[in-house]
């Protein structure tokens, strides 16, 4: 039940204000239908969610496994680090901050007490893990819950931006299913050198975000 | 394990002009006598006497600047990456930037011919009052049918440390065979170029600058720019030609030049 309420849309993280770059994408019309996002929503699986959110979401488990928090907040400032695009940087930074204050709210951690460690930014993916591994919820489960909500998310973003119905919405979210569980299988097999390999299109499309003058959602 | 390559190198600065204090090289990385294309910022080109990387090579390469130094860095010609058999290619670059240092560095491109693999980390350790500029464009590299993208993969991280704290890290990872041709990835361009300038003189003032000098970019470019957590600027650019990159790297060199140290552009003839 927990992680019901973790991974449900009401949790009010803020991830529905951000589409991290593919407003870019369904406004120069690249993403204009049902086909082209589900193509560019399995590249984000294989690219971003893997080797960056889904990575950081299986390490920080394994960190907290080992008792390593030190290795939590290593990993905390490289996330911060690697998003160069300002928006997109900042929209995980919001939702991590979130996700970070209604947690500590709802739950007794020790590790809330190292609110100074963050220094001024939390990835959403380290939260995850940590609430999961505190309510021993196991890790590949907290990877798949993980990558499940980040690709909800986008979808019903998609659905209310493209715009697509809703039924093609909940269609999409089975038909991405073998996806997140293949990403789930090669995230398992990744090392922390491989951390945050970056998708180039996506990045451009995460700055030029900025500049759009017609904006529905905040990155 | 021994370095196919090491160089290491000191800039500083002695009554308002800029000198190579200290220089050492070993197996096939060499350097050059500064020339001084400007009269107190002088130019060094990085050389590799092999004329390619080979299996297995690894390179090491050391450039510190001491207060208040401005240097700027070339290579003498690109950075071409040969068929591995066992082990890939790696190459490590460290920069030191004291006290109002200023170093410009932009290599030629990396060509990766069929079946490289090549590893590259550049890490930066840099002072807030220092400038550090760094331009770096990937090709789809060569083969003998023609084709491109016929190398295993090239992986290239930049770390900066600032102040001590990581604070800018990226990391490219290009796996031609795992489909990198496509949408939020090379989007259909072959060439990708990046260009960092972290420096305290990047003001808002400049960033809005820079916004009406890049309407006159290339239009053949598919690009984004952003800024990082520290005062700066990040240039990302797809094209299908190295020189459409390397026009764009040229304007935002000199502009920065100009705009932040008030100061001619330079040309980095080699040719």
């Amino acid at each position: 039940m927990p992680l019901l309420q973790l991974c449900d849309s009401n949790f009010p993280s803020g991830a529905f204000s951000h589409s991290f770059g593919f407003e870019t994408y369904i406004s120069n019309e690249k993403i204009n239908n049902y086909e082209t996002f589900r193509d560019a929503l399995c590249v984000y699986i294989q690219t971003q969610l893997t080797y960056t959110d889904g990575l950081a979401c299986r390490l920080t488990y394994d960190f907290l496994e080992e008792k390593s928090k030190e290795d939590v907040w290593r990993l905390n400032e490289m996330l911060a680090a690697l998003c160069l695009a300002r928006e997109t940087r900042e929209g995980t930074r919001m939702i991590g901050e979130r996700m970070w204050k209604i947690c500590r709210e709802i739950y007794r951690f020790d590790i809330w007490n190292d609110d100074k460690k963050k220094r001024g930014y939390m990835h959403p993916a380290l939260v995850f893990a940590i609430f999961c591994y505190h309510l021993e919820i196991p890790k590949d489960t907290t990877v798949l819950s993980y990558l499940y909500t980040s690709v909800q998310a986008l979808v019903q973003n998609a659905v209310r931006g493209i715009p697509l119905g809703q039924t093609d919405g909940q269609r999409l979210l089975v038909s991405v299913q073998p996806h997140l569980i293949k990403a789930v299988q090669k995230i398992h097999t990744l090392t922390e050198e491989e951390l945050g390999a970056v998708a180039p299109g996506l990045e451009i499309a995460q700055m030029q975000h900025e500049q759009l003058s017609v904006r529905l959602f905040m990155s | 394990m021994s370095w196919s390559g090491l160089l290491r190198c000191t800039a500083m600065e002695e009554n308002g002009r800029t000198v190579i204090s200290d220089c050492y090289y070993e197996g096939a990385l060499k350097l050059t006598r500064p020339i001084y294309l400007h009269p107190s910022q002088p130019t060094i080109y990085l050389i590799h006497v092999g004329g390619g990387y080979v299996d297995g090579d690894r390179y090491k390469t050391e450039i510190m600047l001491q207060e208040r130094a401005h240097l700027i860095a070339t290579t003498q010609s690109a950075t071409k990456i040969y068929k591995i058999v066992k082990m890939p290619v790696q190459q490590y670059t460290s920069f030191y930037l004291d006290d109002q240092s200023v170093l410009e560095f932009f290599p030629d491109p990396v060509i990766a011919y069929e079946k490289a693999q090549f590893y590259q980390e550049t890490t930066v350790y840099m002072k807030e009052s220092s400038t550090f500029i760094y331009g770096d464009i990937i090709t789809p590299g060569w083969s003998e049918s023609g084709e491109l993208f016929r190398y295993d993969w090239i992986r290239s991280k930049l770390k900066i440390y600032y102040e001590g704290n990581l604070m800018l890290f990226d990391h490219l990872y290009l796996e031609p065979s795992k489909g990198i041709t496509g949408i939020l990835q090379m989007e259909g361009y072959t060439h990708f170029g990046s260009l960092f300038v972290i420096s305290p003189f990047i003001t808002k003032h400049i960033l809005q600058k820079f916004e009406w000098m890049a309407t006159r970019f290339p239009a053949s470019a598919h690009l984004g720019w952003s800024t990082p957590m520290m005062p700066g600027l990040i240039v990302r650019v797809l094209a299908h030609e190295t020189h459409v990159i390397e026009t764009i790297f040229q304007m935002i060199h000199q502009f920065i030049r100009e705009e932040c140290f008030q100061e001619e552009p330079i040309f980095l003839r080699k040719y």
